[in-house]
């Protein structure tokens, strides 16, 4: 099937469903969110209940907000610390239970995962109890004498989340590596096997280089994840105490329903993509280049 | 003018009456569906309670089908009820939110006034004069009345009578007291509290604290919607308090408690000896402690009861056809009539919204049996007004944030509140 100048038709009926998906769902609430940052709009005024140009007014008011300063801040102390553990963790299960004898620990590993955030944070907040939480007996094995109330205190409701997102999420990013290194070519490892190569060259030289387009997947998805989730947040913290714990995509739910600011909503929802976009092709950028060199 | 352009507007006038009376049909016999949105993350069976009141209503009203919607807590309601208004579907009829939720619910049009259907009741005023006037203050605006109270609550003390008895204390009366009282109360073994004197949850602190600064002489809200009161030497001196049960006294655990939760296991279990929660848990704390629960407001400073309202109203969401309209508004004054209310109040522990509620035979045969659902309405005898302003949302986060900061020793109390009432005026500017 083709038109009369010759160009295949077919492969562009064939990307049409996704194309139409992607620009309903994707390109039209970005652009119609782009155009919402730039009014002042506002359900619970009257004088703002339609919208109001306000030019870059949502943004300024924003980066002007030391609370918002500091919500950002959380979000990316959040994500960076949570990334890493989650991939980290994820590589290091995966080679380990790669052998088909470990399959029912890969069950066990996973489990979490199945489990909806409400109930993992609800299960966590009993955990964390002050006083008789398990979470401060195992710790107190250790023999950690140190502050109990983790979803109260200051410095350390942000790291309450992270422990709670990394225990359930860490499983569900092991599956991903797992089919990742049960395609790894075996002649290579029978090659370095008789070459004698050491488990550390193996894993630097040779494992990692050739997991790199599952660590390229893997980074982008759990970045993406961790700025997504946000029900562990209502559960535990609600954000406090003093907005210590609020993360981006839960403020961005405090201005749009508790404070019915559809303009700064957007504006939130801009950064928020902006966000995630210049990550995304930095680290594909960053990949492919790798990948050429090779 | 010509007599074409009176002859075209004759016609679109006609036009224009025959559309609106289309729309005004007058309620008749036709079957209607509607729906009603409720928070069931309460401390009792809610979804099965509401599922048989349905039921009785259906058969009451053969013609109005109720369809029940359950979500977890106020905000999902809420969020639900705007997510639907917002994007253009069909909202429920009805939807139980927070009572203080008014203003801004009002002013986005999300919900409906009830005043011409009050109205149009034989005796609406009667009705609405039943009900008991802290749950009824939350409902009207621009004068019209907006919501009726449902699932009404009140902060008040509970406290373990019996260990008071045999540690020979009287119920505390003021605040030296109560300090004393919880001191006394609190057992260590080594430097592990097997015991705590008091506990009193703040991870959501606005509304267990509200009573403590009205007890220090100033609530933090007044009469007007556009105005607080956080940097007042009242709310100063209550967080000191706050601060001094556990720096002080040693009786509560210390800086900022997000136990709403496990408060109550704790009181029922002995393990705390008073607790500040919502009159919300009495059914729950009565059938699971097996000592005598007593229930009493919060002390103020120099004696008195303190204590402010809470809970849920049922609102009328907008954009329902006029029979949808007349449906909802009949299945909310069913919910409402007292024989209803009472049984609700027993069955749950949240306190009856309506003093002919508390003359039904059950009700009295359940507070001549449980003297403390008589005393939770005692409390409200001596309440406050929650904190409801307009733009509440953002005044309560504020409020919250520097409120947090001041139990968690991060702030001192004056300076955060000083910062709090800067930042909520703000916030309020646009409003006044």
């Amino acid at each position: 099937m083709t038109t009369r100048r010759g160009h295949p038709l077919l492969p562009y009926l064939l990307i049409l469903p996704t194309l139409v998906f992607v620009l309903v769902f994707t390109v039209y609430p970005t652009i119609a969110s782009v155009v919402g940052s730039l009014f002042q709009h506002r359900l619970n005024i009257p004088r703002y209940r339609e919208p109001v140009f306000y030019g870059l007014g949502n943004y300024v008011d924003l980066f002007s907000s030391d609370d918002f300063r500091m919500i950002l801040g959380n979000t990316l102390r959040y994500v960076v610390t949570v990334v890493p553990l989650w991939i980290v963790t994820a590589l290091g299960l995966a080679l380990w239970l790669s052998r088909p004898r470990f399959s029912r620990l890969r069950v066990a590993m996973f489990h979490p995962t199945m489990l909806p955030m409400v109930s993992a944070a609800t299960v966590w907040m009993f955990f964390l109890t002050p006083d008789y939480g398990l979470f401060n007996e195992f710790l107190r094995l250790f023999g950690y004498t140190g502050p109990e109330n983790w979803v109260s205190d200051p410095n350390r409701a942000l790291w309450a989340l992270v422990i709670v997102a990394f225990w359930k999420d860490a499983g569900f990013y092991m599956i991903f590596y797992l089919a990742g290194v049960q395609n790894l070519p075996r002649d290579v490892y029978e090659a370095l096997k008789l070459e004698g190569a050491g488990p550390l060259v193996t894993f630097f030289r040779f494992t990692l280089p050739l997991l790199r387009r599952t660590t390229l997947f893997v980074t982008t998805i759990a970045v993406i994840g961790a700025f997504r989730i946000v029900d562990h947040v209502f559960i535990l913290t609600q954000g406090g105490p003093s907005g210590r714990s609020t993360l981006l995509l839960y403020h961005l739910w405090q201005v749009r329903f508790d404070s019915l600011n559809v303009g700064q909503a957007s504006a939130i929802t801009v950064i928020l993509v902006m966000m995630l976009l210049v990550f995304t092709v930095t680290n594909f950028l960053v990949s492919e280049r790798r990948t050429g060199d090779a | 003018m010509s007599t074409r352009l009176m002859t075209g507007a004759l016609i679109v006038l006609v036009a224009a009456g025959a559309f609106a009376s289309g729309q005004a049909e007058p309620v008749g016999d036709q079957p209607v569906t509607i729906q009603i949105a409720y928070p069931v993350a309460v401390d009792a069976p809610v979804a099965e309670i509401l599922d048989g009141y349905a039921e009785e209503f259906m058969a009451q009203y053969p013609n109005v089908e109720v369809e029940t919607i359950y979500a977890g807590g106020y905000p999902d309601v809420k969020t639900t009820i705007q997510t639907t208004i917002d994007g253009g579907g069909d909202a429920p009829a009805l939807a139980v939110m927070l009572a203080t939720d008014l203003f801004d619910l009002a002013n986005a049009q999300y919900i409906e006034p009830l005043t011409p259907y009050l109205d149009a009741m034989d005796d609406g005023q009667a009705y609405l004069d039943d009900f008991l006037p802290a749950f009824l203050a939350n409902s009207s605006y621009m004068d019209e009345i907006w919501s009726l109270p449902f699932q009404r609550s009140a902060v008040v003390m509970y406290y373990n009578a019996d260990l008071l008895q045999q540690t020979g204390h009287t119920v505390p009366s003021d605040w030296e007291s109560l300090a004393q009282t919880a001191s006394d109360l609190t057992e260590r073994t080594g430097d592990t509290v097997t015991r705590w004197g008091i506990e009193w949850p703040t991870g959501w602190p606005y509304w267990l604290f509200q009573p403590l600064a009205m007890g220090a002489g100033r609530n933090i809200v007044g009469d007007s919607d556009t105005e607080v009161y956080f940097d007042t030497p009242a709310a100063i001196d209550a967080i000191g308090y706050y601060n001094s049960l556990s720096h002080e006294y040693g009786a509560m655990p210390e800086g900022v408690q997000a136990s709403w939760g496990n408060v109550v296991p704790n009181f029922v279990s002995g393990n705390t000896a008073m607790i500040v929660h919502s009159s919300g848990s009495l059914s729950n704390v009565l059938s699971q402690a097996d000592f005598e629960v007593g229930v009493t407001g919060i002390p103020g400073r120099d004696g008195g009861s303190y204590s402010v309202p809470g809970g849920g109203n049922l609102y009328m969401v907008s954009g329902l056809s006029d029979a949808e309209k007349q449906a909802a508004f009949d299945f909310a004054v069913f919910l409402t009539e007292p024989a209803r209310a009472a049984d609700f109040s027993i069955r749950t522990g949240y306190i009856a919204t309506r003093e002919s509620a508390f003359a039904d035979p059950d009700m009295q045969a359940w507070i001549a049996e449980h003297p403390q659902a008589g005393q939770t309405r005692d409390v409200l005898a001596s309440a406050g007004k929650e904190l409801a302003v307009q733009n509440l949302g953002e005044v309560r986060t504020i409020f919250h944030n520097y409120l947090q900061a001041a139990f968690n020793g991060e702030m001192d109390p004056q300076a955060a509140m000083e910062a709090a009432q800067q930042e909520a005026d703000a916030a309020l500017e646009d409003f006044r």
